[in-house]
Order: C-alpha cells, then sequence, then structure tokens
C-alpha cells in the first residue's frame, strides 16, 4: 500500500488546498465537505529548511531537520527532511513515514530525501 | 465611539516567579489600581495563554477578581496566543469605548517555568498546525528559523544583523528594573570569538540561542477609563487612540509570499488609521522580537522603514535610545523577557510610561505617540496598539 498524503481540490472551482479547510479559499463555496481528495505530489525542491536542536519531548533524539517544500504542481508543504546538505532550491523526493510517535499516537507525514 | 484612556499601569518583574498564577495576575493589578487611584473597577479581562495546560488551573479570570477582592465585577480570561495580552486591551477597549463600562482592569499572567524547557517548548508549539506542522516537530523558533533563512537569501540579513539586536535589547534591558536579563553581551562574545559557538550555539539554524527571548513568568496590567473618570484622576493623559488586528494564514507554508507578514502590515495599518497618524509620526515603540529578527521584519511591515531596509535603519543606529526612533526600550521580548500571555500588557505598559516621562534612565525624550505590535502564532494573529499623550 502507498500511502500518500492528500490535498483538497474544491468541486466548485478547482483550487486545491493542504492542509483542510472547510471553506474554499479562492471561491468561497459555503456548502460544507465539498472538497475531493487529490495525492500530493511528491517530487518538489526545497524552498527553505532548518535543524532544530530543542524539540518537544516526544522527539528522542537530538536534532532534527524540518524544510517547507514547494511541490512540482506549485504547492507547498512542511515536512521532515533527510539529506546531509541541504541547500535551498535543491531537488527532493518524498516519502510517508512516521513522523511521530508518543505513548497512544502515531503520526505518519512526509519526509524527504535528495531526489 | 467613546475616547479611552489608560489612567494605571503595573508590572511584575518577568523572571522565574514562586507563586501562584492568580498571584502573578493580580500583583500588577494591584500596583495599577494604586497608580490610578481606584479601589474598584467595572470589569476585569485577564491575558494568559498556558494556564490550563502549564499550571492546572482553569477559570483563571473568577481566581483573579475574587483574589482582588473586586467581586461582583464582571471578569473572563481572554486567550489569543502570544498576542493574548493586547487582545485583552483591545476589549477592555470596546467596553470602555462602547459605553458599556467606565473603568476596566486589564492585567495578565503568565507562569511557564513550572514546566520544564521541553515541554514549555511543546506547548508553545502546539500554536501550530496540528496535522501540516506540529507532527513534524515544527516549533516557533523552527518556523522562525526558516523564515530568517529566506529573508538572509533574500534581503541581505546576515547573523551580525540579528546579534546586533540582540545586544542593543540586553543593553536597553539593563536600564529596566524589571527586564529578565539583566546580562551584557557583545557582538565579539557570542558571534566573533573562539568561545562564540560555546557561548550562543544554535537554537534551529540560523537563529542562535541570543536570538531567541527566554522563557519568562510575569505579569502586567493597566487600566483603561473614559475620558470622564480619566480627567477625574490627575494623571498625564494618555489616550489609546488606535487598535488594529489582522489575521494570516495558519500554516506558514501557505502564505503566498513567505517573506512577508501581512497580518502585522494589515493591523498596524487599521492602529495607525483609526489614530489618525502615520508610522513616521511614532517617537518609540514596542516590537515583539521574540526572535531577533521579529524586530528587523515588524520595523519595515508596520511602515517605519521600507520592506527590506530594517537592518539598514538598526545597522545605523536609528533604533537604539537616543535613534530616531528608540525600538524596544524595555528590552524588548528578547531581554525584558517573553510570559507570552502577559507580553502585550507588558509592551503598552512601557510605551505609557515612555509616554508619562517616567522611564528614567531610557526615557526617549518628549515622547507623544507610542506604538505596540505584539504577535501571535507565527504571525497568524497581530494586534497592534497606538497610544497618544494628551496634555
Amino acid at each position: 500500500m502507498v500511502l500518500e498524503i492528500y490535498a483538497y481540490q474544491c468541486k466548485k472551482c478547482g483550487q486545491l488546498h493542504y492542509p483542510f479547510r472547510m471553506v474554499c479559499k479562492k471561491c468561497g463555496n459555503k456548502e460544507p465537505f465539498e472538497f475531493d481528495t487529490v495525492p500530493l505530489p511528491k517530487n518538489g525542491k526545497l524552498l527553505t529548511f532548518t535543524t532544530v536542536h530543542n524539540l518537544p519531548p516526544d522527539f528522542n533524539v537530538a536534532k532534527l531537520t524540518l524544510g517547507i517544500v514547494e511541490l512540482e504542481n506549485g504547492m507547498r508543504i512542511t515536512g521532515q527532511l533527510k539529506a546531509p546538505s541541504p541547500k535551498i532550491g535543491m531537488a527532493v523526493r518524498g516519502k510517508v513515514e512516521t513522523v511521530r510517535e508518543a505513548e497512544y499516537s502515531k503520526n505518519f507525514g512526509m519526509v524527504f530525501y535528495p531526489a | 465611539m467613546r475616547e479611552v484612556y489608560v489612567v494605571g499601569i503595573g508590572i511584575t518583574s518577568f523572571t522565574r516567579l514562586e507563586y501562584p498564577l492568580s498571584e502573578i495576575a493580580a500583583y500588577p493589578a494591584m500596583i495599577a489600581l494604586k497608580d490610578a487611584g481606584l479601589s474598584k473597577v467595572d470589569h476585569v479581562y485577564v491575558a494568559n495563554m498556558a494556564s490550563a495546560r502549564a499550571n492546572h488551573q482553569t477559570g483563571l479570570a473568577s481566581a483573579v477578581v475574587d483574589t482582588l477582592s473586586l467581586t461582583p465585577a464582571g471578569a473572563e480570561v481572554i486567550e489569543n496566543g502570544p498576542a493574548s495580552g493586547a487582545s485583552a486591551i483591545k476589549q477592555g477597549f470596546m467596553a470602555v469605548a462602547s459605553g458599556l463600562h467606565d473603568t476596566v482592569l486589564v492585567t495578565s499572567a503568565e507562569r511557564l517555568r513550572e514546566v520544564n524547557n521541553l515541554e514549555a517548548t511543546d506547548i508553545v508549539a502546539s500554536l501550530s498546525h496540528p496535522l501540516a506542522e506540529y507532527i513534524y516537530g515544527v516549533t516557533l523558533p523552527s518556523l522562525a528559523a526558516m523564515f530568517t533563512r529566506l529573508y538572509m537569501q533574500k534581503y541581505g540579513v546576515t547573523e551580525r544583523h540579528l546579534a546586533m539586536v540582540a545586544v542593543k535589547n540586553h543593553d536597553n534591558a539593563l536600564l529596566n528594573f524589571f527586564a529578565h536579563l539583566h546580562e551584557k553581551i557583545t557582538i565579539e562574545g557570542i558571534l566573533d570569538s573562539p568561545e562564540a559557538m560555546t557561548n550562543n550555539p544554535y537554537v534551529a539554524e540560523p537563529l542562535r540561542f541570543f536570538d531567541c527571548c527566554p522563557v519568562s513568568d510575569g505579569g502586567a496590567a493597566v487600566i483603561l477609563a473614559s475620558a470622564e473618570v480619566a480627567k477625574q484622576l490627575k494623571k498625564p493623559l494618555i489616550r489609546l487612540a488606535g487598535v488594529g488586528q489582522a489575521t494570516d494564514t495558519h500554516c506558514v507554508h501557505e502564505r503566498a509570499e513567505p517573506t512577508d507578514l501581512l497580518a502585522v502590515r494589515g493591523a498596524a495599518a487599521k492602529a495607525f488609521h483609526m489614530a489618525g497618524v502615520s508610522p513616521a509620526d511614532v517617537n518609540v515603540a514596542e516590537l515583539h522580537d521574540a526572535f531577533t529578527i521579529l524586530e528587523i521584519v515588524e520595523s519595515e511591515e508596520v511602515g517605519f522603514f521600507k520592506k527590506g531596509e530594517g537592518h539598514l535603519a538598526l545597522e545605523r543606529g536609528e533604533t537604539r535610545l537616543g535613534g530616531r526612533l528608540p525600538i524596544n526600550t524595555s528590552g524588548g521580548l528578547k531581554a525584558k523577557g517573553h510570559p507570552v500571555g502577559a507580553t502585550g500588557v507588558g509592551q503598552a505598559h512601557e510605551i505609557v510610561l515612555q509616554l508619562r516621562g517616567e522611564a528614567h534612565k531610557r526615557q526617549v525624550k518628549d515622547a507623544r505617540i507610542g506604538f505596540t505590535c505584539n504577535f501571535g502564532g507565527f504571525g497568524n494573529n497581530v494586534v497592534c496598539l497606538v497610544f497618544k499623550r494628551e496634555n
């Protein structure tokens, strides 16, 4: 099974949104839940990044690299970054993996690797 | 709409405080009541962000109003993340301006040092989008760091500019008894010397330890009143002349231009419009420098300097004490401290001191118009205030 992160496409005007919202930002369609789910593309380029050294207690690591990626359809997503020497503009490819685990919860999210 | 005046102010030290949260809110309120010469108010607003999670206390306003023996005055908590303070002042403004109340106490408190550093980081990180940011380990420093990297690339801001903000605000805090950090720092010590990486390690690259505000406990209070009440109290007349608020996308990645802070721009424009003044008229300002980069960017977005030129004004010394427009004379969040929900009221406290001419060694000469910018989330909810001295 391939795991996906979904964008939400307005049924009225076709505008894509990520993350989920209840009302379309472009056309303002007020009918509830008028969105189709569309998998986000996996390829993109790195817009910006940081390595965080002070993390919430759930993370049992000393540091973690995070980034914002501009995907090939122009949408953006925040995710974790596993690249030895990240650079702004570098090509990356995402995989949906476990990004955070606590006692009673497990979260999946996008992890980017050099393309 | 009626005119609204600030008739009393009070503050605690911003530091680690070892007494209960309700007393952290009540103590500055008592100072403010004494300062105003009032023993009763019509209504109480209490600004706070994290009492439920950090202090196991809910319904904080009920505790505060009773601690102060101000019952049966109405009271409620205003929670708007790090902008809770200015939001509470805005609520007080609306209550007096509308004619519903003649006197309103706006107090505030935060006690995040009751929990450990990692827990505090997590509580503040819960401001980010739960599914699209928080799960990845996004913290406020990480959002600020990603923003800083883009800003450096686009506008030529360097780590040296960030360090200059820290040095300036630490210097100002040395003149403020109530500030959290009374510590003289130098560019050499935090950037240039061989020990710089030990003194000033990275928190979220490219932001270092001295680019981030401390986690502070503390509280501050102001009393707002109608013109009729204010004119009887024989205090300098400081009018809350402009109030502006604006919001932006919850997720930082959804912003069309990631180096813009549109909520800051919008909130400031509204506040200036209501007050009938322009950014060029401001004599002293408190900006929300939770991270050093934010002082530079906010100084541009509110209209003091052109976009991309805030760091140049900083280089020229325009924003230090004695400069054309001193910013963060209190030490700012960077050195005065950041008791999250109380910060906005703390900023208003400093501006009122300045406009009254009571800021002692850090007094800005002849200050008549003051400005505050209180920044919620990572720029998704911003409240700006304009204060004017009228006599």
